[in-house]
């Protein structure tokens, strides 16, 4: 017997004091397992997302992470078609590569002459195909927004064509072109001085010369972006814009110019060598991370390639904030349950041996060890412990099951549009396991002192007790 | 008569025990020898130290003084462990108010002493099942000490004293919480049990009743041994 069968017995002496230490072991495991959930599909939607946009890694030029913000152009990949080749036909890397693909991150000035209005942007270039794809990645099996997919609104063959945020598009006074919605119009302008920055605007109108054949024809919205080139010269193009996608950052927003990298070649290597700032590269799963960056250094450092290898956690900062603020909210409610647990079972492993002093009188008596009796009351906390834990996991289930289908909206950290609340609490393979484990851990060890306390009594004085 | 023919020797033993800040001395300095295989009785008023001599004779208290041995161990030498092994192995406990354990059934009881001593399951059954079979509560093994009469617990006790099979029982007032017919019932099986077994018992109580049945009487009052009859 069994010290497993009487300690099953004895927790239900007193039934309605052990119902509710397994109710409160419960609910304990409950909180853990939903905001734990809640927080695993937070922190993995918002990777999924970086992942879509921005790959799992992306490799640069040396310096460019550091410095090459102030002067994307002079940190261009040269021959980036041919590193993109070496990196997706690797044999050792091919299998965990879903997709490796240019990008030409810059900053400019945009003009939309027709409202003599124009702002700088941070603009940035890529394959739009290439885009799609990487936006279907969903190793998670999260939920995607159909609106996100379709918003791709860029085509490969459409090379003049771009999209902008919609605080760009605000500014730049193509609110009612583009169909932004909650767009206000923008305050008359308190600049005395118009001439000047009008005939600047229309210089550069003039320096673009006559290699726009679809002036006058195409209908879309057109903006003049102007930048440095390689040689240091001002050169502009004229990108068309397709649509607005709102960005998460309002900062980010109100400076968003996303193009076809063809035309942000255009712009910034006029008739030169066409480069990239930067190669993303999307793998299968985030766990081949590792094993990615050490191979691609393998191969840079073969080819005397002075690259270097960014992961997404690094390119944006936030993610990491992100994680450890809900990390350090993960942490502080768990340490709250696990104080309510702790004292709740010292409480009723206290009141039951107080409660059965003759009988561990009795059965010292009759030949069972100090040690038989600190296992007995152990295992009593072992059980308590393991029926509240598995109690909370069913209904955290329940509950969580009940919470995915109700269709409550919320909008998360960085997002734009609301989203399905979702509490997953099997995405995160450690979060039940550990939860349940750690709940049953934690009952043995606050039953440790009153068994401890049991173990001890003197015989006589527990035979004497009534 | 040899050592070996003794159960219990104790020499000029004393005990001394704090009631709160009082001390009391419990047994005074009692020097006796119990003879195996008899049923013997120790007979006192209350407070005389009946308590007090059958815990030390169960190794369950050591003495302030003297020495104490049963079955020839000193029980003073014992460590903890050892004195748990020693009295799962050779002392049966009978008392006053049954001690069963609530939570387990009649069988269970019974066969307790008998899981502490690590016998196979099969021999455990046999053992149990012949014991309740013994002290007539064969219909009844699947019974929880609350749905027992008082008697029929103290019959569970006697078979789970008696189930391994002790050199020595010890039985503390064993019908002071039964009627008079229960109890002589009750003192009947034991004497029919201590007859059977050649067990050795010592029974304690201050009803001059139990003395029709003993074979060895020692009478003790505040401590002392007052008296000693052979019958």
């Amino acid at each position: 017997m069994k010290t497993l069968h009487i300690a099953f017995r004895n927790i239900f002496r007193n039934s309605r004091r052990s119902l509710m230490t397994i109710l409160a072991i419960a609910v304990s495991s409950i909180a853990i397992h939903l905001f734990g959930g809640y927080v695993a599909n937070i922190i993995y939607g918002m990777q999924s997302n970086y992942v879509r946009d921005n790959g799992h890694l992306q490799v640069y030029q040396e310096g460019f992470f550091d410095y090459g913000a102030g002067n994307p152009v002079a940190y261009g990949i040269s021959r980036y078609q041919d590193l993109i080749h070496l990196i997706t036909n690797d044999p050792q890397l091919k299998e965990h590569v879903v997709i490796a693909t240019p990008i030409l991150k810059f900053f400019g000035i945009a003009g939309n002459f027709k409202k003599d209005t124009s702002k700088t942007f941070f603009g940035i270039g890529y394959i739009p195909s290439d885009l799609k794809k990487m936006r279907e990645w969903n190793d998670y099996a999260m939920q995607i927004r159909k609106s996100r997919l379709n918003r791709i609104v860029l085509a490969d063959d459409d090379i003049d064509a771009g999209i902008i945020g919609e605080g760009m598009a605000r500014m730049l006074l193509l609110c009612e072109e583009l169909n932004v919605k909650n767009c206000k119009e923008k305050p008359q302008e308190k600049i005395e001085d118009k001439s000047a920055a009008k005939e600047d605007f229309s210089f550069l109108e003039e320096t673009k010369g006559v290699n726009d054949p679809s002036e006058g024809i195409d209908k879309r919205p057109r903006l003049d972006l102007l930048a440095a080139t390689a040689g240091g010269a001002p050169n502009i193009v004229t990108m068309y814009v397709n649509n607005t996608e709102i960005q998460g950052v309002k900062a980010i927003d109100d400076n968003y110019a996303a193009m076809n990298i063809s035309l942000a070649q255009r712009l910034l290597y006029g008739k030169g060598e066409k480069k990239a700032t930067g190669i993303v590269i999307q793998l299968r799963h985030t766990k081949d991370i590792p094993f990615a960056k050490v191979r691609l250094k393998q191969i840079f450092d073969e080819h005397k390639l002075d690259l270097e290898i960014k992961d997404y956690t690094l390119i944006v900062p936030m993610y990491r904030q992100v994680i450890s603020f809900l990390f350090a909210l993960f942490s502080f409610i768990s340490t709250i349950m696990v104080i309510i647990v702790l004292f709740t079972i010292i409480n009723t492993m206290t009141m039951s041996v107080m409660e059965r002093v003759d009988e561990i009188g009795t059965i010292r008596a009759l030949g069972l060890r100090r040690g038989g009796i600190l296992r007995q009351f152990i295992a009593e906390g072992l059980v308590l412990g393991a029926l509240g834990a598995t109690l909370g996991t069913i209904a955290s289930v329940m509950i969580a099951t009940g919470i995915n289908s109700s269709g409550i909206m919320w909008t998360p950290p960085n997002y734009v549009d609301p989203v399905p609340l979702k509490i997953m609490i099997f995405l995160n393979p450690f979060l039940s396991p550990g939860c349940w484990l750690g709940m049953v851990m934690l009952a043995v060890v606050s039953s440790i002192v009153p068994a401890r306390k049991a173990g001890k009594m003197v015989i006589v004085d527990a035979l004497r007790h009534v | 008569m040899n050592n070996s023919e003794f159960a219990v020797r104790l020499t000029d033993v004393k005990k001394r025990y704090l009631l709160g800040k009082v001390e009391v001395d419990a047994i005074k300095g009692i020097t006796l020898q119990i003879p195996i295989k008899k049923f013997n009785v120790i007979i006192g008023p209350s407070g005389s130290g009946k308590t007090t001599l059958l815990n030390l004779l169960g190794c369950i208290d050591i003495p302030s003084s003297g020495c104490v041995e049963v079955c020839g161990q000193d029980i003073a030498r014992m460590t903890d462990e050892q004195a748990s092994d020693f009295r799962a192995e050779n002392i049966g406990f009978i008392f006053q108010n049954f001690n069963l354990i609530p939570v387990l059934s009649a069988y269970e009881n019974v066969e307790y002493p008998l899981l502490l001593m690590k016998k196979p399951a099969k021999e455990r059954r046999e053992l149990t099942l012949k014991m309740l079979n013994d002290v007539g509560l064969s219909s009844h093994k699947h019974h929880r000490p609350n749905e027992l009469s008082g008697g029929q617990r103290q019959r569970v006790a006697i078979a789970r004293a008696l189930v391994k099979g002790p050199k020595l029982v010890l039985a503390d007032e064993p019908t002071a919480n039964l009627d008079s017919k229960t109890g002589q019932s009750i003192i009947d099986l034991m004497f029919e049990m201590q007859a059977e077994r050649h067990t050795t018992f010592i029974f304690s109580s201050h009803d001059h009743q139990i003395m029709k049945h003993a074979e060895k009487v020692f009478e003790i009052q505040d401590g002392l041994l007052m008296e000693e009859k052979e019958r």
